[in-house]
């Protein structure tokens, strides 16, 4: 428990120093587990703001973040996980957030690992970090199709990226300034994990993976239960591929004159 | 090619112009969406009157004329379903990208009544905001 008394709530900002931190945490039909994922990054990130985007659930998704004390986004028409968590970037962006979390709102990302997932975004050594379940030491193992499924993803993105991608479609992620400016401004719709990874390479921008845990899920439905099929990898992979030939998005336009 | 055929493709041709036409003109369909419409019909209509030109392409082809006339009228639907597919892309982007903005701009309308209800009258504070997004 070292580290839940090092960020006790009401304690001093450990975690990131000076640098503004949000974490964005897309929700949709997650109303029995919303609530314990915000009390959970409150006690144990007290450093970082917390948003919940509330991608037009039908059920108390919103109520149930605000209650718990999260800045609430109710996105008025259900956009998808990019389109939601796209919302979140362009908050921070506006906002002024030096880094952005994207944590998943059914509760199986870690509140305590945050500060971990950030680390290298504060050395300069990548845009982005992706928390990984297969980085040892803190490995874990999917089953069957799934993991399957996620080895040739990562086989894939790992080709167009020039470098080792163990989990493509984690989701537990940091953003540093110029990741969430190309996020506010391009995020991919259909598979955004493993796109977005491309996506962030073709812009120049570094990606790296930690170790880091996941938990079972509380609640709601995974949107991952569909990873298994052979039609929904080759789906991903022709995106993938797609998005490896698209041309760079033009970051440094409309400079005020 | 026998004047039926040429009556018939004429009329086509007309017929199509003519309902593109007026569907402009009602400002029932914009005229961005109606450029290959009207090339459907004016290429119905100029191999009508052309017709040696048709015969020509298909003899070079190896073609029947009606063939050929249905690949030419293939290929132009599938150049407008592509345009749609376009526009369609373009306008669930920007569906997109309203939502959000919405979004962002209910939780600010918040935020300042919410700031407007604490103090009545609140400093004008203004704070640089990072260049607009293209989008």
């Amino acid at each position: 428990m070292e580290a839940a008394s090092a960020a006790s709530p009401g304690g001093p900002a450990v975690g990131l120093g000076p640098r503004r931190a949000l974490v964005v945490v897309p929700a949709y039909n997650e109303a029995d587990a919303i609530g314990w994922v915000v009390r959970d990054l409150k006690r144990h990130a007290p450093w970082a703001d917390v948003l919940v985007v509330n991608d037009g659930s039908a059920d108390d998704t919103s109520q149930a973040a605000r209650a718990a004390g999260a800045k609430t986004i109710d996105l008025p028409v259900n956009l998808g996980i990019g389109g939601a968590v796209q919302t979140g970037y362009r908050y921070a962006w506006e906002h002024g957030y030096d880094v952005a979390f994207q944590f998943d709102g059914d509760g199986q990302h870690r509140a305590k690992r945050l500060a971990d997932l950030a680390a290298p975004l504060l050395t300069a050594e990548a845009d982005l970090v992706v928390g990984s379940r297969f980085l040892r030491p803190r490995g874990m193992t999917a089953t069957g199709m799934r993991l399957v499924g996620i080895k040739v993803l990562a086989a894939a993105v790992s080709k167009v990226l020039g470098h080792r991608i163990t989990d493509p479609t984690s989701g537990f992620r940091a953003a540093g300034r110029r990741a969430i400016e190309l996020f506010a401004q391009e995020y991919p719709q259909d598979y955004p994990e493993p796109e977005s990874l491309v996506l962030v390479h073709r812009q120049g921008l570094r990606v790296k993976e930690v170790p880091a845990a996941m938990r079972r899920r509380r609640g709601g439905v995974s949107s991952i239960g569909l990873w298994i099929g052979l039609h929904y990898m080759t789906k991903v992979l022709l995106a993938v591929l797609m998005d490896a030939f698209k041309a760079p998005v033009r970051l440094d336009e409309e400079v005020a004159p | 090619m026998i004047w039926t055929q040429r009556i018939v493709l004429i009329l086509m041709g007309l017929a199509l112009l003519g309902l593109t036409l007026e569907l402009i003109r009602k400002r029932r369909l914009r005229e961005e969406y109606a450029v290959l419409w009207v090339c459907t019909g004016l290429m119905l209509l100029g191999f009508a009157v052309m017709d040696r030109a048709l015969v020509g392409l298909a003899g070079w082809l190896h073609l029947e004329n009606a063939t050929l006339l249905a690949l030419l009228c293939f290929v132009f639907l599938a150049a407008i379903v592509l345009h749609y597919s376009v526009v369609i892309s373009r306008h669930s982007e920007r569906e997109k990208s309203l939502a959000q903005e919405l979004a962002l701009l209910k939780d600010e309308l918040e935020k300042v009544r919410a700031a407007t209800r604490e103090a009545p009258t609140p400093p004008a504070e203004a704070k640089p905001r990072p260049p607009a997004l293209r989008t």
